[in-house]
């Protein structure tokens, strides 16, 4: 009788310790999810973070909080503190491509392989040029530069931004030397556009749409491979079909996105996976990329770390080539593009 | 004949945004809580219409903006309280507000200089309303006349003639206080080609000196240690006076107040300058075409009603550059274009065919949201001014508590407080030296500013600095720092007054003659 009450019990506080070690692994997530964004507040990554967060709730039973952790360099500090909380999966990050840049810089000492990124996707970037300006198609702004080297002035944001990567690929795949002004942010840069300061810039569709269709700026061509019709605007067609060379060193494209540390549970990693592709399949997500030009990419896991790869390798080399690297890439195991 | 339509449908969009008992509540709630963001040092407009980003993000969009605009009028308007009553400024737009606020509130007028505060900022508010919906195309033009040139030298003037006007004994010190600013702006990496300066390989010196920790640590810390050790007597509670302001004041200040609305819009519509120099220009501009320039600074009424005025009508500049060309006027405007992206709406120049009558929906908004600020402005002037009925020995340390929680709620980041700290102590000694502050916190703000357009300017030139003189809005620009600072120097003082005198003796000569 004793030993059939210690079997018992036995028996129920294993089937009870089993139940709880398979709800522990089956219930993620029980609580809330705090996603922090590394940039301000109202910017593309946390416009893009909060309307996905809010989309992936739909499918998952509880709330993704969304807050900023801006500063540092490159987000390194929104990183750390993420990097920083239990391999969980209730902490992940809103990042984007600009991220990739935190280790060369010395902002933090990680590569972005501690990363499970789920990439929302950008806008692409365009090169376009101010209204008045004498250039109607990419072929007669080429010739310009290249007849008289550096003479042509190009607008972007900072000095290793994904702005300047694709003006600085675009001189080097077509020999147009122009001479790059920096500017604070895209939209300083298209207001020196348009005050007539610097006569080309180089930003994103969703940054320019508005001034293309006021008929503030003219767009030149896609740096993408596919050209874009824009309403209201016409056809813009791909800097490709002018310079087929350009494929080398183009396109460079926004990542913007989320991720969850590398080493939480392979359930955390299914379960998020799941609610974010379901989220960028909603009419909800689709309608807003359409309305913002925003291109989806929806990678995940392996394909969505590959490609935080090559842009880190991408935009580390370039930033050292600039001089503008704290860290020589190689150090931090960054291998050249 | 357009415009009278206009009007009418103005109306009609009031209306039908009065009609749902919901938008009250929100316009309500926001604006309070706007008044008490702007009213805790910390807390700034711009990280409250962030932070209402978030939580309006399931609203419909009319809902959504009364409740941001709402609480960027209460924001911008309540940094006047504490500016008046304990000489705190709570955001940097109001710290031109404490030059006579304070003052008055010393001399037993605290109420009436809320009351005028309150009816200034909403007078401001409206003005800069009436230009958005009237003239927005002119201010949007008259905006792309600014490019690196005229940013740099528009920056250099807002440290210059802040420095200028705060000082109490010697101008240069003003001046030097300013330079201060400006070599800590210097920190952190740079802007445009991204290299690190002065950051001593540390990394949390690598995105620079925030401008919250250097505005508390400057202003809040010397005053506490004022009041708490030199016995400095702060406003005196006994006479809490009449609140709502006299016709009689506001109509002899009325050419005050059209021409600070004025300088205000200008002002906000410049993509990237906004409230915080606003107020400074406009005091400025007041005290030297007053007839009794010598009474700015000992509580003035005609100062603390300019400040107040041009950091309200900003708010109406800085929507103009926003909606018609898709380029924030203002910090907090930025952050506001964030939240119409979030909305779906994208503001630039196409948004009167994609969205007709957006334009005038946020006006309508506007008006709203100024009546909401003065209302609960008029009913919580009489209560917070109370609050200094509370010995000092109990309500500062309060403050102080609230100063170091305003610099951590930044990013909740403890680096914040470590420059809090040392900045204040570095500010109490330079005000017991008889330096001032407000110039060292503007120096901080428009720093980057300066550097970043300077430098830009100089590469767009190949670096020439004869643009500066050619372009129109930079010669007139450079006139009036290169006037504002000889004016200042004893020499040309002198010599101008011997000049005029001269004059003046061959003109009575050649009348007798």
């Amino acid at each position: 009788m004793k030993r059939l009450i210690t079997l018992a019990s036995v028996g129920l506080w294993s089937l009870g310790l089993v139940t709880l070690a398979g709800t522990a692994a089956a219930d993620y997530p029980e609580r809330d999810i705090t996603n922090v964004v590394v940039w301000s507040a109202g910017g593309g990554t946390d416009v893009s973070n909060r309307i996905i967060s809010a989309e992936m709730e739909q499918f998952l039973p509880v709330r993704i909080n969304v807050t900023n952790k801006p500063g540092g360099v490159a987000g390194s500090i929104g990183m750390s503190y993420v990097h920083g909380r239990p391999a969980d999966g209730y902490t992940i990050v809103g990042l984007s491509e600009s991220c990739v840049t935190a280790g060369v810089q010395g902002g933090w000492d990680q590569k972005m392989d501690v990363w499970y990124p789920f990439i929302v996707g950008g806008s692409p970037d365009l090169i376009s040029v101010t209204a008045d300006a004498p250039y109607q198609n990419l072929k007669e702004l080429v010739e310009a530069a290249r007849s008289n080297p550096g003479s042509i002035k190009a607008a972007a944001s900072g000095a290793g931004s994904i702005h300047h990567l694709n003006l600085l690929a675009l001189m080097k795949g077509t020999g147009a030397q122009m001479s790059f002004i920096p500017y604070a942010g895209s939209a300083p840069a298209q207001n020196a556009a348009m005050t007539g300061e610097v006569s080309v810039v180089v930003t994103s569709l969703a940054e320019q749409q508005q001034l293309l269709k006021g008929g503030k700026l003219r767009a030149l061509g896609m740096l993408v491979p596919d050209a874009f019709t824009v309403d209201g605007v016409g056809d813009i067609p791909s800097a490709f079909t002018a310079y087929p060379e350009l494929s080398e060193h183009l396109p460079i494209s926004q990542a913007i996105g989320m991720a969850v540390r590398n080493d939480v549970p392979d359930e955390v990693k299914t379960v998020l996976s799941d609610a974010f592709t379901k989220a960028l399949a909603t009419d909800k997500v689709k309608q807003w990329a359409a309305d913002n030009y925003y291109v989806l990419s929806g990678k995940t896991g392996d394909a969505a770390s590959e490609e935080f790869a090559r842009l880190e390798s991408l935009f580390a080399w370039t930033l050292h080539d600039l001089g503008a690297a704290k860290l020589d890439p190689s150090t931090l195991g960054i291998a050249k593009p | 004949m357009e415009l009278a339509s206009r009007f009418a449908d103005f109306f009609v969009i009031l209306v039908t945004l009065l009609s749902d008992p919901a938008n009250w509540v929100v316009l309500m709630g926001a604006s309070i809580l706007g008044i008490v963001f702007g009213a805790l040092p910390g807390l700034t407009a711009t990280l409250g219409v962030a932070l209402l980003t978030t939580l309006t993000y399931g609203m419909p969009l009319d809902t959504a903006l009364i409740a941001l605009l709402g609480l960027y009028v209460g924001a911008i308007y309540g940094g006047s309280f504490p500016s008046i009553l304990i000489n705190i400024p709570g955001t940097a737009a109001s710290a031109a507000t404490a030059m006579d606020g304070y003052p008055m509130a010393q001399r037993g007028e605290g109420a009436r200089a809320l009351g005028l505060s309150t009816t200034a900022s909403f007078l401001g508010t409206v003005i800069g309303m009436l230009c958005l919906v009237a003239i927005a195309p002119i201010i949007a033009n008259f905006a792309l006349k600014f490019t690196s040139y005229e940013f740099f030298l528009l920056a250099l003037f807002g440290i210059v003639i802040s420095g200028t006007l705060t000082s109490t004994d010697l101008v240069y010190k003003g001046w030097i206080s300013g330079l201060l600013g400006l070599a800590l702006a210097c920190i952190g990496r740079d802007r445009l080609q991204f290299f690190p300066r002065f950051t001593f390989d540390l990394s949390v010196l690598e995105s620079g000196i925030e401008v919250v920790p250097v505005l508390i640590g400057a202003f809040g810390i010397p005053q506490i240690i004022r009041v708490l050790s030199d016995g400095e007597v702060l406003a005196r509670p006994k006479n809490f006076g009449r609140i709502l302001p006299e016709l009689k004041t506001i109509s002899a200040n009325f050419k005050h107040i059209v021409r600070s609305a004025m300088i205000g819009v200008g002002i906000g519509s410049v993509p990237g300058v906004g409230e915080d120099i606003a107020g400074w220009v406009s005091y400025g501009a007041a005290r030297n075409t007053s007839k009794h320039p010598e009474r700015f600074g000992r509580g003035e009424p005609a100062g603390l009603v300019s400040s107040e005025t041009a950091n309200n009508s900003c708010i109406g500049g800085a929507l103009i550059p926003l909606l018609t060309l898709g380029i924030p006027g203002s910090p907090p405007a930025a952050m506001l274009l964030g939240a119409l992206m979030l909305h779906g709406v994208n503001p630039g120049p196409m948004i009167g065919f994609e969205r007709p009558g957006f334009l005038l929906e946020v006006t309508a908004i506007l008006l709203l949201a100024s009546f909401a600020m003065w209302i609960n402005g008029m009913l919580l002037a009489r209560q917070v001014v109370r609050l200094l009925a509370v010995p000092a020995s109990i309500f500062l340390p309060i403050v102080a508590l609230m100063c170091v929680l305003g610099s951590y709620a930044l990013g909740l980041n403890m680096v914040n407080l470590y420059l809090m700290v040392p900045m204040g102590i570095v500010a109490y000694l330079l005000v017991r030296m008889e330096y001032p502050i407000a110039p060292l916190v503007i120096g901080v703000i428009l720093g980057p500013m300066a550097d970043e357009n300077l430098r830009r300017a100089l590469m767009v030139s190949d670096g020439s600095l004869v643009p500066f003189f050619t372009r129109p809005v930079a010669l007139i620009l450079v006139t009036v720092i290169v006037l504002t600072l000889l004016s200042q120097v004893p020499f040309v003082r002198r010599l101008t007054g011997r000049l005029i005198g001269v004059i003046g003796h061959v003109f009575k000569r050649g009348t007798g003659s």
